[in-house]
This record gives structure tokens, sequence and C-alpha cells, in this order.
């Protein structure tokens, strides 16, 4: 296929490389990645931090997401207010989930938590009454806009003179990456990161050192779904609505997939393997591709198999780390 | 202090004295469950009711435990639950479609290619995939994240060349026909003989050929079978085709009973399947069949109480019921966990 | 005893001389095998025990009960007046009995220091709320934590590779690093499963004076299973022995030694002859499947 070679990459390639130019892909792209990026702030404590196997991620993020929606559009809370509530109710989910099954092997517990965010979603379709079910619920967003906009405005006196709609929310977002990172970093460090870590490796080794193994695992999924809620939140902003399919399970193996990517107990590895799979995740849909959702996952799908095949550390992980079998 | 007293469980709780009965008992506990919920049923909404329910409930058993079975057959060889699986009746489902529906053969034809194309995936990746994986040594989180990963890639891609649109088989769905006195669908009463009939095949090549028991002895340990002698492999991909020929065949089933399917329907079904196959015990196909008709029953039973939109909820229930109370299902040992 | 030097043991209710552990028929079985039939034993505070006994005579199986990693399926027991059959692993440790594994569970990918810090009581900076609550306490007793963990790691001679991970340790390393650690928390009384196995007889020598040391300085009770009867005989007060789950012998070395049922057992295992020998004996089939 010689022809048109030159100069119509859309013939060859069947879509288009604009995209790539284009700052709102960009934006997005970044937004996404800043979500993800907090979505596996929380797997990581969970993973690569506890040795916790928590595939119920999804779940705490429709949890944050609903609240918010639910709270400010039913029964005007005000937004800031649904903060908090959000994140607690994810909590006390968490530790729900927790107290029967983290005594579980780590297959079963994965098959439970997956349940748990079955379970959400399934609830977020069918009660209708409280979620208006496969319709979602729009509007809560205003006050989040009056927020957006102010910001807006200071970026177009001091910085840029045309930012683009999301560009707020991605500052927001990554702020908030920021602290949360320096927070579990340093969290890391303390004698409570250290229990933390020697669960990790050795659960009965903690045990008989005096250390309530559970109490603490169950912690670790309590702070995850705090966690996982405001990634929710974010999530409810960028997309302006709440609907029971963007909050499905499958985000747990997206976020598997990014966290993989980038390399289990590995900070710099959360952010650079969450961008990673954020490229691949947004590209089909600025690509013109048809059926974009199918390519999206195919190929996420394709990028967990061959790393787990060829390099289950990911880009910054050591190979000790995952192929120790349970 | 006395001899042989159980001072460990002298001031046990509710919970846990309900753990000690039904660590002795399981199978009857199970049982007596069951007979306590009919009987309320029987008693609130009618004999008649309860058994038509009773009898779709056991035509979903069926199908659950066509997909149960296979589930924890490859349990052994996989040493987890494999998240493919649920796809796996997708893709069986799907490829009945195309034979039945798209170039209108007639829909034995189409079970019989269901089968045969689940089968051959599941060899083709148990050579790509999982034999090259375990021959590294690869650790549990590595399958784990490789099942997902298959799973994605098997859904998405059907549902890349079939789409989103909700498809019906060209069944008849509203027949309805006698059967012992009570009424069901003509389609449904067909999908619970056939599921029986395979069921029971299944049930007794496992028992008493000698293939059915090796199969089992892998399921339940592999390495212990590979200690005894039996040539693991050839094992191992028998069982992979009986495992993905099921599931192909649970597939066209399940979409034959419910009537209309989409791609996720694979998936909807794997957390039934995998309570059916937790409540059974994990690793043992008997326990895998009785769980996943125990299921069925409470699931189509539990739509006399609440909307039929949450009936699946109620293998979530069961399922977290199960991992309370005994993690290693009712037939499994205590090993398990 | 305790304005001694950092590694005091804490004190205990049972003065030398009284038993700190007690067993009474405890049972544990796996499905139809009774690893554990009706063990029964007495510990002296102050002693240096050893826990002897053919394969499979069911001696780590006894340990994982007592110290609350398996279920116990019967008898009672009891640390230093606590009753302990039931209680979990943790609690147990905390009450001051703690073990060591037959297989060193060094923690591979945390330093050496980590390790030892670790192990060590009454840091509120291990609970969420005492992190937020006393940072200072908090920064406090890690600085004591970390100058007790070095000072045992020099008298262990592992100080120069505090900063190592655990895992690059050799194995006769890491059971000096599992036996300093298990100090660092203070124990009265240390349960060491095999600990000589593996290692050589200058490291072996070093660790049996480490005990006895402990022992007379602090108090501390040790209980150790182990196959290599030098160390047995010639290093321990007393020594009890198990064979098909039960406790057939306790007494002395040298009544042990002559004890005919020990003998019998030990030759049994090895002749092989019915069947189990020394192991556990299997139990009337209960209702349901076996497989």
């Amino acid at each position: 296929m010689t022809e048109g070679l030159i100069g119509n990459t859309d013939l060859v390639l069947g879509f288009s490389l604009d995209a790539f130019t284009d700052v709102g892909f960009w934006t997005r792209v970044g937004v996404t990645a800043g979500i993800l990026t907090i979505f596996n702030l929380g797997l990581q404590l969970n993973v690569g931090y506890t040795g916790i196997v928590n595939f119920g991620q999804a779940g705490f993020m429709a949890i944050g997401a609903y609240t918010v929606a639910i709270l400010v559009e039913k029964e005007s809370v005000p937004f800031l207010l649904t903060i908090p509530i959000g994140i607690a109710i994810a909590i006390a989910f968490g530790l729900l989930v927790g107290l029967p099954s983290l005594r579980l092997r780590a297959d079963y517990f994965a098959i439970a938590t997956i349940a748990f965010a079955e379970a959400v979603r399934l609830t977020a379709q069918n009660a209708r009454g409280l979620t208006e079910g496969n319709q979602g619920i729009y509007g809560f967003d205003s006050e989040w806009d009056n927020i957006s906009e102010t910001i807006e405005g200071w970026l177009e006196a001091t910085v840029w003179s045309d930012p683009d709609q999301l560009f707020p929310l991605l500052l927001v977002v990554w702020a908030s990456v920021t602290v949360l990172t320096l927070g579990l970093y340093f969290l890391q460090k303390t004698p409570w990161g250290r229990v933390l870590r020697a669960i990790r490796e050795d659960e009965d080794a903690a045990r008989a050192l005096g250390k309530n193994a559970f109490a603490y695992k169950l912690q670790s999924l309590a702070i995850s779904a705090a966690i996982g809620a405001i990634a929710g939140m974010f999530l409810a902003l960028s997309l302006r609505f709440v609907i029971p399919s963007e909050f499905a399970p499958t985000f747990t193996f997206i976020g598997y997939a990014a966290l993989i990517a980038g390399g289990l107990a590995s900070y710099p590895g959360v952010a650079a393997g969450a961008v990673f799979i954020s490229i691949v995740y947004e590209a089909p849909r600025f690509l013109d591709i048809e059926n974009e959702e199918s390519v999206r996952f195919i190929l996420i799908g394709l990028i967990l198999i061959l790393l787990m095949a060829f390099r289950p550390q990911g880009a910054f992980g050591k190979r000790e780390e995952m192929v120790l079998g349970e | 202090m006395e001899a042989g007293a159980l001072s460990a469980s002298r001031e046990l709780p509710l919970a846990g004295r309900l753990r000690q009965a039904a660590d002795r008992h399981p199978a009857r506990v199970a049982l007596g469950v069951l007979g306590l919920i009919v009987a309320a049923l029987v008693v609130t909404k009618g004999l008649t009711t309860v058994a038509d329910h009773m009898l779709d409930g056991l035509g979903l058993g069926a199908v659950y435990a066509l997909g149960a079975v296979g589930l924890t057959l490859v349990y052994g060889i996989l040493k987890l639950v494999n998240f493919a699986h649920g796809d796996f009746l997708t893709f069986g489902l799907y490829m009945a479609y195309i034979v039945s529906v798209t170039w209108e053969l007639p829909l034995a034809v189409g079970i019989f290619w269901a089968m045969l194309s689940t089968a051959l995936l599941g060899i083709v990746l148990e050579k790509v995939m999982w034999g090259p994986m375990r021959a590294r040594g690869a650790g549990l989180l590595q399958f784990v994240l490789m099942s997902i990963g298959l799973a994605l890639v098997i859904r998405y891609a059907i549902q890349y060349k079939a789409g989103t649109e909700i498809r019906t088989l060209d069944v008849n769905q509203t027949a309805v026909v006698e059967f012992l006195g009570l009424d069901i669908g003509r389609t449904q009463l067909i999908v619970l003989v056939i599921g029986v009939a395979v069921l029971v095949g299944i049930g007794l090549m496992l028992r008493y050929t000698l293939l059915g028991k090796r199969m089992r002895a892998l399921s339940d340990n592999l390495e212990l079978a590979e200690a005894s002698g039996i040539d693991t492999s050839r094992v191992v991909l028998y069982t992979w085709v009986f495992a993905a020929g099921l599931a192909g065949l649970a597939g066209v089933l399940i979409g034959g009973f419910e009537g209309s399917f989409d791609p996720e329907i694979g998936f909807t079904l794997l957390l039934p399947i995998f309570a059916a196959v937790v409540l059974g015990g994990i690793g043992d196909a008997f326990g895998a069949l009785a769980g996943a008709m125990l299921l069925g029953v409470m699931t189509e039973l539990s739509t006399l109480v609440i909307d039929s939109r949450w009936k699946i909820l109620i293998g979530f229930v069961i399922l977290i019921v199960a991992l309370i109370i005994r993690p290693q299902g009712i037939f499994g040992k205590a090993k398990a966990i | 005893m305790n304005d001694a030097p950092a590694t005091a043991a804490r004190a205990t209710h049972a003065p030398a001389g009284e038993s700190i552990l007690e067993a009474d028929e405890v049972v544990k079985h796996f499905g139809g095998i009774y690893a554990v039939d009706g063990a029964s034993l007495e510990v002296t505070q102050g002693s240096i025990t050893a826990l002897i006994g053919p394969n499979g005579a069911g001696k780590t199986t006894f340990f994982n009960v007592i110290t609350g990693f398996y279920r116990s399926d019967g008898g009672a027991a009891s640390f230093d007046g606590d009753p302990i059959l039931g209680r979990s692993p943790h609690r147990i440790a905390q009450l001051g009995m703690v073990r060591t594994f037959q297989i060193t569970k060094a923690l591979a990918r945390m330093s050496v220091l980590d390790n030892m810090m670790l192990a060590a009581p009454d840091q509120p900076g291990e609970h969420l709320l005492g992190l937020i609550t006393k940072p200072r306490a908090v920064r406090r007793r890690e600085r004591e934590v970390r100058d007790d963990a070095l000072e045992l790691l020099e008298g262990f001679n592992l100080a120069k590779l505090a900063d190592d991970y655990a895992g690059t340790l050799s194995g006769g390393q890491r059971k000096l690093l599992e036996l300093a650690r298990a100090l660092m928390t203070k124990p009265r009384m240390l349960l060491l499963d095999e600990p000589m196995a593996g290692i050589n007889p200058t490291l072996g020598r070093r660790l049996l004076d480490h005990m006895q040391r402990l022992r007379g300085e602090e108090g501390v009770t040790f209980l150790f299973i182990e196959h290599d009867m030098e160390v047995v005989m010639n290093h321990s007060d007393r020594v009890i022995v198990m064979a098909s789950g039960r406790v057939i012998a306790d007494g002395t070395p040298d009544q042990v030694r002559s004890d005919e049922k020990v003998i019998d057992a030990y030759l049994g295992a090895h002749s092989g002859g019915t069947g189990n020998g020394g192991g556990a004996r299997p139990a009337a089939p209960e209702g349901g499947k076996s497989r």
C-alpha cells in the first residue's frame, strides 16, 4: 500500500493522529491520570505495602461519587460538606467489607471484594429512587463550577490567557495527588508503616512478635477506601454526572494495570503507571477509532497479560516484589 | 484442669457455636436452612408458586453448575479461580449465535460448535499462557492479574466484533409447557433437561472413569497428583477441554434461559458461579455442583420476596455468609483457608 | 531487677522454680489425623527445657497450638497463670511467650535494624492514634528502641549488618537475628523451634551461650525443640519427650536417656516396622466425606 503513504496518515493508520497535539486531549489525559493516581495510591497501600489484594476499590470510588451527587443534588447539602461525609461513609464500608473477609486467603479476599464492588454497582443501577439508576445524576457540580471559574480567573490574570476548561480540575487533582502521596510516604516511615511492611513480608512473623495483623490490615483497607472515595469524587466532577457504568469493577482492573505497569511499592511508579495507562485509556476516544471502548479494554487487557508474563515488576519495581508467590 | 474439656470453647458466643454446628454437619445444616426457607415460602405464597420457582431454580442452578464444575476443576491447575471463566461462557454463547442466528443452522449445531470452539480456546490458552507461566513458577498475584487481563481481552474482543446491543438466540421465549403439573417455559425446560443430563454424564465420568478420578485428584492438589505418577500434562489438557466445553455450553444455555444477552453476560454470571464454587468447597467438583443447584434455587426463590432486579445480589449475600461461617464451603476441608 | 540494662526481661508472677507454662491434655487433629493427642507438660520458670521426639511426634504442632497459630481441639493450657488456648497469636506474644519458627522468618525486604525495631513493645507510633496524639513520645521511643536494638545486635555480633536487608544474611545470621528480634520483645519465655538446625557448631555454641546468659541474668525461660542430642543432653536442665502426639517422658537428660519408653519410641520410628512408629495416629473416620 504505497499510495497515500506520504502525507496521508489517516488512510494508512485508519485513525487520525491530530489528537496528540490537542491541548484538550492532554488536559483530559492529565485529569484521568490524576484520578487514577489517587485511586492507585490506595491500591498501592493495600497491595504494595500491606500485601492485601483489594479488588473492590471501584466500589469505594462509587460510594464517594454517589454520596456527593446524591447529597448535593437531592438534599441540597453544600458541596464542600459532602466531601468528608462521603469519605466517612466509604471508610465505614471499608470496615464492613474487611471484617468478614480479611481473615481469608488472598484469592478469596479478592473474590469477596469484587463481589462488594459489583454489589455497589448493582445497587446504583437498581435503587432508582436513590441513585436514578442508569439515567444517572446530573447537576451536582454547580458549586464546583464556581470554584473552577475562580481558578480560571486567577490563571487568566497571571499565567495563561486561555486555559482549557478542565485545567482548574487538573490543578486541584494533582495538588491532591501531591498531598496524598506525601502523607502516605511519611506514614510509611512511621512505626505504624513498619508494622504494615512486616505484615506484607510475613504475617505470621509479625503476629509472633505481638502485632495484631488483622487490625492493621483493616486500617489499611479503611484508608484505601477513603482515598478511593476521593478519586470517585474527582471522577464525578470530571464527568459532570454519575452513572453506574462508570464505576464498574472494571475500573479496578484498569487501576491494577496502571499499578503493575508502574511497579509495586514505588511511589513514582504509581504516577508513571497512571499516566501511561491513562494515555492508553483516552487515546481511542480521541483517535476516532471505532468501538473505542472495546479497543481501550482490549489494550489494557493485553498490557496486563504481557506485563505479567514478561515484566511483572513494572517500570520501577523490583522483580522479587512480584514473583514471590503467596 | 479437667481432662478433655474444651475449655477454649466454653464461652463461645452465638456465632462461634453456629460455626461449630456448621463445622460438624455442614450439608445437613445447609439443607435444613433451605428446608426452612421453602417451608416458610410455601406457607406464605402457596405450593404451586414455590414449586414453579424451584423448578426454574433448578434450571438456573444447572447452568451455574456447568460453569462451577469447570471452574473448580481448573482451580487446581491454576491455583486460583479463573477470572476469565465467565467470558468463556460469553464466548460460547456468541459462537452459538453466529452459527444458529447468523448462519441459520440448527441450534444443535450451534451448541456443538459453542462447546467445541470454547474447548479449543481453553486448550490454546493452556498451551500459550498457563502452561509456560506455571513452568516459570509464577506467583498467585501474577495468575490473578493475567486471568483478569485475559477476561478483558476476550470480553472486549467480542464486544468489538459484535457490539453492545442486546441480542437473542432464535428460541421461543413464550411457549409454556406443563411438567410434573407445573408450568415452565418450554425453553427453560429444555435448558433444565440438557443441563441436568450433561451434569449427570459429567458426574458419572468424574466418579467412575479413570480420567475423571485423575481430573479430580489434579484439581484437588496438583503436586500430589504429579508425585503419584499421573501424567499431568495430558490430564490438564483434558481438564481444560471439559471445563471450557462446559462453559461454552453453559453460555448457550443461559442465553436460552434468560432470553436476551450482551457481552457482559458471562462476567455477570461469574460471581454467582464463584459463589457456587466457594459454597461447595473450592477444588471439589461435586461440591460445586451441589453449591450451584442450591444457589440457583435460592436465587429463583428470592424473586418471590424481592424484586427480580435484585436476585443477583442473592449470590453475593450467600457468598459473604458462606465466607464468614464456613470459608471452606459445605464439602471442603479446613485446609482451604 | 528492673534498673538493669535495656535488655532486661519483664518480671514474672512466678518466681524461679514454679511452672510458667502448663499444658493439660492438649489435642489437635487435622481431618482424621491426631497430630497432638492429649499432650500434658509443665515448664519451670527460669529453666532451659528441651522438647524432643521422633519426626511426626507433634512437637511443632504443639508449639503452634499453644502459641495460638492453630486452634486447639481440646485440652487447656496456661502461661504464667493466664489461660491461653483459643487466644490469638499476637495476644499470647504480648503476654510474654514468644516463639521462633523452624524456617526462619527474617523479614527479607526490611533492614536488619527494622526487623529489630519492629519487635520492640510499647511504641505508641505503631498505632494511628498514637501518631496523632503523642508525636514526641513516638520520637523518643524510636530513639530508645533504636539504641536497644543496636545494643542487642552488638551482643550477637550483627551490629555491622544493621542497615543491610535481612534477606542478604546467611542462614546462621538469620537464626541469630530471629533470636535477637525475639529478645527485643522483652519475653518472659522463648519457644525456639530447632534453633540449631542448619548452623555451624561455632555459631551454635554462641547461641547456647546467649541462652545461658539470658536465663541467668534476665530470668528468661527457654523451651526449645531440637534434634541435636549433644545439645539436648549437655545444655538443657530438663528434657520432655513427645511421641505419637503425647508426652511420654519428662525428666533430667540422664533420666530420659535411659528411659525405655523413649528408646522404644525412637527405635520404633527408625525401624519403620509398625507403620507409624512415633508419628500421629489416624482417628476413627468422622461423619461425612473422607478422601
